[in-house]
């Protein structure tokens, strides 16, 4: 195996389209897994199809694994075919007039035994002579992604891989792709707009929003410090613009809330997670300063979490124990006293 | 259910159908259907048959090959060029077949723009030959292959090309092995087509190569001889024109416009 810090991808991709400007650096490494989230018209596909050279940089560069596919001292820039670049489509994009394995064989050279292997590990060593109409959904999704992994590409694109599957189907082909490609020690850039997938798939999350990235991290970072609203929104935390001064933040409503900080000064941005919302049905009495008088707006309830979304003050969202939604007797519309530390309040500056 | 058309439609229909129908009935009617045989085996009316099979089939051929080029090339074009390089591929479907023939004189007749130097070079001569036929009813019958093959090409997902090219396939690799034969119900409707024109040419074909019995006297040409000198040959000719015009349109059914 090569050097740990020389990673597969290296590129900066700048790519002008009317008004919309792209303007992104991404590096993945050997065998790493990153997955590229963001809002509709973020510019994720048009950031596979540039790596791809599928669409021309107005400016950048693009190294796989130490090779310049496209850069400014080239005057020419690699051909898609000759990239070593693998791209798995989200409607798989089989081609219909071949049956599976044809379908499988088309990029390969002889190497019968990857084929193989790639055939059982990815569950369709039945399905060789179908065609691609005669079979589901998922099938097709594993087939285009052996299809891929047979060329044996350097790195992987997939653009939503298990966007048309349901929800259960979308567990086990998550399970199933991730172990398929730690195996094949490819580097992968997966888009997908659900972030179940990237959290449970991904090393590295890459948030992409109007064409930047604003954040790019572990799944643990993203989790815990999210760096912007859609982020925050995305693992289910509160987010605010406030005005910081010394260890208040300012809300442009008026709303003081109170942090462990010190210092501030000017634009910040404020995350609260939900799980440090605790919920009272009277005033809570003692320290906490920061508690607010709020009404139900809704509970949901996922698995044994209530996700309550408050208005008071501002909006805010818990996330309580189905035990204690009962506990409390809280319904929409009741009144209840939301109460936070001090220390559970996150600040990050403003910034993008 | 489909709903029903207005009474008044329908009935319009009918008569339409029935104007159209009539001249091809009256041509039936008079076919002198025991003297078919003999007919239909008369020297001149074999040679125009064989003729016209294989200049027709050659024609369908030399069309395709240079109408799928062009077609390719329009796919990939928008705008005014596009539809410039559409209207010249595809003016020999418009024009007076006399024009055509006319034009083909003046480009390869023996005193023609490359005529001249075909013949000095490589001793070819191409009018009132076999195969100034092929060149006439290929001229005539390209545009056909022009806008079947196109059309079909803009309704294949560009995608397809794309995965292609990410499985590591060159452009030639994915012109060959995906798109050609992703389209090639239009490949197919677009050389039939190619075929069934050439098969009934008759402008081009008389004034670029004339209308030598045995030699370029192609079917049309021979019922167009017959009907001044020999009436039921002409019916036996037309009926044999009829019946391979109508197997074409029948089998090709509603595949000659493919669905964009």
């Amino acid at each position: 195996m090569s050097d740990q810090l020389t990673p597969i991808l290296d590129c900066r991709v700048v790519v002008e389209r009317g008004a919309f400007k792209l303007d992104v650096e991404v590096s993945v490494e050997q065998a790493e897994i990153v997955a590229l989230v963001g809002p509709n018209g973020a510019g994720k596909t048009t950031l596979l199809e540039a790596i791809l050279g599928w669409l021309p940089l107005t400016e950048g560069e693009i190294l796989l694994d130490g090779r310049v596919l496209e850069g400014p001292g080239e005057n020419k820039s690699v051909q898609t075919h000759e990239r070593e670049i693998g791209m798995v489509f989200q409607d798989g994009l089989l081609f219909p007039h071949l049956n599976v394995m044809r379908n499988i064989e088309f990029g390969t050279g002889k190497s019968l035994e990857n084929v193989n292997r790639l055939l059982t590990a990815l569950e369709i060593s039945d399905l060789v002579d179908r065609y691609p109409k005669e079979l589901s959904t998922g099938q097709r999704q594993r087939v285009a992604l052996a299809r891929t992994l047979a060329t044996a590409p350097k790195l992987v694109l997939l653009d939503e891989p298990l966007g048309s599957l349901d929800v259960t189907g979308r567990a086990v082909a998550r399970k199933l792709i991730g172990n398929v490609l730690r195996k094949t020690g490819a580097g992968a850039l997966v888009v997908t707009h659900d972030p179940a997938d990237a959290f449970a798939l991904a090393d590295r999350i890459l948030v992409l929003e109007n064409g930047r990235v604003t954040q790019y991290g572990s799944p643990d970072q993203i989790r815990t410090r999210p760096a912007t609203k859609w982020v925050a929104e995305l693992v289910g935390w509160n987010f605010f613009e406030a005005n910081g001064t010394g260890s208040l933040a300012r809300l442009s409503n008026g709303t003081e809330i109170a942090t462990a900080h010190s210092g501030l000064d000017g634009p910040v941005v404020v995350t609260i997670n939900p799980t440090a919302v605790a919920l009272y049905r009277e005033q809570p009495a003692g320290s906490p300063r920061n508690s607010w008088h709020c009404r139900v707006e809704s509970i949901e309830f996922v698995a044994d979490v209530a996700r309550v979304s408050l208005v008071g003050p501002f909006d805010l969202s818990a996330d309580v124990t189905r035990a204690a939604v009962a506990e409390l007797g809280i319904d929409t519309g009741s009144a209840v006293w939301a109460s936070l530390k001090a220390t559970e309040v996150g600040i990050q500056p403003l910034d993008g | 259910m489909t709903p029903q058309l207005p009474r008044l439609l329908r009935l319009a229909a009918f008569v339409a159908v029935a104007v159209v129908a009539a001249p091809l009935f009256s041509l039936l009617w008079r076919i002198p259907w025991s003297e078919l045989p003999r007919l239909l085996s008369t020297e001149v009316v074999a040679d125009a048959l064989f003729l016209s099979l294989l200049t027709s089939l050659a024609a369908a051929l030399v069309a395709l090959l240079i109408g799928i080029p062009i077609a390719f090339q329009l796919s990939r074009m928008s705008g005014l060029p596009a539809s410039t390089l559409r209207a010249v591929a595809t003016l020999p479907m418009v024009l007076p077949p006399v024009v055509g023939g006319a034009a083909l004189l003046f480009a390869f007749g023996r005193k023609g723009l490359l005529g001249e130097t075909l013949d000095n070079a490589a001793g070819l001569v191409l009018p009132y030959t076999p195969a100034g036929v092929v060149i006439a009813n290929a001229f005539v019958a390209t545009p056909f292959v022009v806008l079947t093959i196109e059309s079909g090409l803009r309704a294949l997902d560009p995608r397809y090309e794309l995965a292609a090219a990410a499985l590591g396939a060159s452009p030639l690799r994915t012109t060959l092995r995906v798109v050609l034969p992703m389209i090639r119900s239009s490949l197919v409707a677009g050389a039939f087509l190619a075929w069934a024109r050439a098969l009934g040419e008759f402008g081009a074909t008389i004034t670029f190569a004339g209308n030598v019995p045995g030699r370029t006297q192609t079917l049309p040409l021979a019922v167009f001889v017959a009907m001044e000198a020999d009436r039921d040959a002409a019916l036996a000719m037309s009926l044999v024109l009829v019946f391979v015009s109508l197997v074409v349109l029948v089998s090709l059914r509603d595949k000659w416009w493919p669905a964009r």
